[in-house]
């Protein structure tokens, strides 16, 4: 629970020395070496801070006695999609029922729980106590969480899903004429809620997600050619479609509270890390899980035609992968034939790493802040994540 | 299925503008009536020179920009598809001499119609909300075009996704244009636009109780294509600080959607063949075809007067006469 003083000792050491080292051949510092590229090529409106400080303070609340990010911020949270579902009410009632159909509470609100979690560490160390932040604080917590779900309605018509939380998705039961409608109009009505918190900068931010998840969607179609750009143009994509609005949320609900650029890039990093964290541990749970059930022997991803981290790590063991990456596993066989030959390289093992490697960055950042029940959730958050690839 | 098509041309500011002598308009599939085409065509043409080139719009070929690009490989991959959104994504991506950017021409015209002093120029804000309204419109006429696929189709399914993929593209970059502008009211109301764009695929034009037909057309075109038009048209003036005509110029917009609209009804009704089908002929059951046209010519006309009132609210100048003549053009 502790980030003790040697581990980020260590991680600062590294990411000051490899990015020296560059031409080193070695994988898992050439991928530290990616990551800290990643960082500095990000588009940040404040400067990045790269140097990590040595960590003094312990935190002094006893291990048993924790919360989870979940229960200290669920007063936050409570009728949060009541709420989102009342903001979708003006309309047809078709469309208000299309709308609120991913709306039922059924989520894990994942996003929620991080933004709302930032916000009280962020106000907490700003000593920030005016009750109107909080409430718009509360507001980002709830578009963060619609613009998500308009993405996932798009993409399951994009994608032909005909499921998604154990219910039909919603191409299945309106049509995917209607599906991407509804997927507009509860967008339509994010940016009008974004446009009322009367703060310039947070629609910029916000904003800056929408490009990027398109964005992302459009990278994942493309392939790279050239094998060694395979993972930056993996990473790039990730960050793009999972950890942009994430990131985004964070700093904009440290905007809100007062930060300035350095503690918003505070706010910004660890949504970021936790964002890339948690679309590899899915990438990761995608080969895993599915080895665990009978009769269903490739990943969902294979199947997909996406080349993820696992595999992109293989490839490097097993160069007959490259060709099977380059058509998207399209060939009969090529699924089953690229999922073997990730269970027997260290593919897994090497993204369960570099996940960790995220975690372990995402933590170096809100260590900074003051520490507070929420402060330590965060940490929790990021150490719980890993959890989740025993 | 009706496909839909857009028209839309792409400029930059190297090329030069001339009168183009045939146009289609959005929802149409068939001529127009000769007369009825080279007076529109004038009206919109001599107001494109009174704004100077319309738009600083994309120009897929000439913006050197790694997502503009990709965006045209995507569009060329729709065109592969047998979709019905073909022909929109060819006057997208092969813009030609046959397309007009009619929505942006008049938050252009209005932004200058407002100027009370001669000198004044169209702000970089205002012509970037125009583009903002063209994309916004190009984004609804390819979401409204995604198709209903009961069996699996490998080429439409590319062509949906294709077509889901631009739109939010072309969406997501008005977005980030707004966020520009640096106006909080002006985020708001195009973002209303597009809910009540999406709002207005789910009225049906039926007569209920309370609402006649007519009422329910009205009602699904102001939230269709109204809605867009008229908070640009506010947009702008909020933008140029022409605090007095907002209301004006808001209503003015609605009044020139329902006006352009009704007439592209009429004109596609006049030279369908199959008339049965047509929404005209719903809106006026069992009435013969003379009969429906004046009917509808006497909405249409409501609509112009209505605007052209509007107008004069409006100080007198060049963007105000080219407003005024493009209202006339639909009466004919």
């Amino acid at each position: 629970m502790v980030v003790s003083a040697r581990i980020t000792n260590f991680l600062a050491y590294s990411s000051l020395t490899v990015s020296r080292v560059s031409h080193l051949g070695n994988g898992s510092l050439r991928y530290q070496w990616l990551l800290c590229r990643n960082t500095s090529l990000l588009q940040l409106r404040s400067k990045i801070q790269t140097v990590v400080p040595s960590i003094t303070s312990n935190v002094s609340v006893p291990k048993e006695n924790i919360p989870t990010a979940d229960a200290l911020v669920r007063p936050d949270l409570e009728g949060l999609y009541e709420d989102i579902r009342e903001g979708l009410t003006n309309t047809q009632p078709e469309l208000r029922q299309i709308a609120q159909y991913y709306f039922n509470g059924e989520g894990k609100a994942i996003r929620p729980v991080i933004t709302m979690c930032m916000a009280r560490a962020i106000n907490y160390h700003l000593d920030q106590n005016a009750p109107g932040v909080i409430q718009k604080q509360k507001k980002i917590a709830q578009i963060a969480e619609m613009i998500h779900t308009a993405s996932l309605v798009h993409d399951d018509v994009i994608d032909v899903a005909d499921s998604r939380r154990s219910r039909p998705s919603v191409n299945i039961l309106w049509g995917q004429k209607k599906s991407i409608i509804a997927g507009d109009f509860i967008l339509a009505m994010a940016s009008g809620m974004l446009a009322r918190l009367q703060n310039q900068q947070v629609i910029i931010l916000l904003s800056q997600v929408l490009a990027d998840l398109v964005q992302g969607e459009f990278m994942q179609l493309g392939a790279r050619e050239n094998k060694d750009e395979r993972f930056a143009h993996y990473s790039e994509k990730t960050f793009k479609k999972t950890a942009s609005l994430i990131a985004y949320s964070c700093q904009a609900v440290s905007v809100l509270s007062g930060a300035d650029s350095t503690l918003q890039s505070i706010a910004f990093q660890y949504g970021r890390q936790l964002g890339m964290a948690f679309q590899l541990v899915d990438d990761l749970l995608d080969f895993i899980a599915t080895s665990a059930q009978v009769g269903k022997p490739v990943a969902a991803d294979l199947r997909l035609g996406l080349a993820t981290a696992p595999v992109l790590f293989a490839a490097q063991k097993f160069s007959e992968l490259n060709p099977l990456i380059m058509r998207r596993f399209q060939e009969p066989g090529d699924a089953e034939t690229a999922f073997r030959l990730v269970l027997r390289s260290d593919g897994l093992q090497r993204t369960k790493e570099l996940a960790r490697q995220y975690c372990n960055d995402a933590v170096t950042q809100v260590a900074q802040l003051t520490p507070s029940p929420y402060q330590q959730a965060l940490v929790t958050l990021a150490h719980q994540l890993l959890h989740r690839m025993k | 299925m009706v496909p839909r098509s857009c028209l839309i041309r792409w400029k930059t500011r190297h090329l030069g503008s001339s009168i183009h002598p045939a146009v289609s308009f959005s929802r149409s599939l068939f001529a127009s009536s000769q007369v009825y085409q080279t007076s529109w065509v004038q009206a919109v043409s001599n107001a494109e020179k009174v704004v100077g080139f319309p738009t600083s719009f994309l120009s897929l070929r000439s913006v050197a920009n790694d997502e503009i690009s990709n965006i045209a490989v995507y569009l060329k991959k729709l065109i592969g598809t047998g979709h019905p959104l073909i022909t929109t994504a060819k006057n997208l991506v092969y813009s030609n001499d046959k397309t007009h950017q009619t929505r942006g021409l008049l938050v252009l015209l209005m932004s200058k119609a407002a100027k009370r002093e001669s000198g004044q120029d169209i702000l970089p804000e205002q012509r970037t909300l125009a583009e903002i309204t063209e994309l916004v419109h190009t984004a609804h006429l390819i979401h409204t075009g995604v198709i209903n696929l009961n069996t699996p189709n490998a080429n439409l399914e590319m062509g949906n996704k294709m077509a889901v993929l631009c739109g939010d593209f072309f969406l997501a970059h008005s977005c980030v244009q707004l966020a520009t502008l640096q106006n909080l009211k002006v985020v708001e109301l195009i973002a209303q636009a597009i809910s009540d764009y999406s709002t207005a695929e789910f009225i049906d034009i039926i007569a209920s109780e309370n609402d006649s037909a007519l009422d329910r057309w009205s009602q699904q075109m102001t939230l269709r294509y109204g809605s867009l038009i008229a908070h640009a048209c506010q947009s702008t003036l909020i933008l140029g600080n022409n605090v007095e005509l907002i209301e004006s110029g808001k209503s003015f917009g609605l009044e020139i959607a329902l006006a352009w609209q009704a007439n592209i009804e009429i004109q596609s009704f006049k030279s369908n063949a199959n008339r049965a089908d047509h929404v005209l002929s719903k809106l006026f059951p069992e009435t013969p075809f003379v009969d429906v046209v004046a009917n509808f010519q006497a909405v249409r006309d409501r609509h112009v007067n209505a605007a052209l009132k509007l107008l004069t609210a409006f100080p007198q100048n060049d963007a105000s006469l080219a407003l005024g003549n493009i209202a006339r053009a639909l009466k004919c």
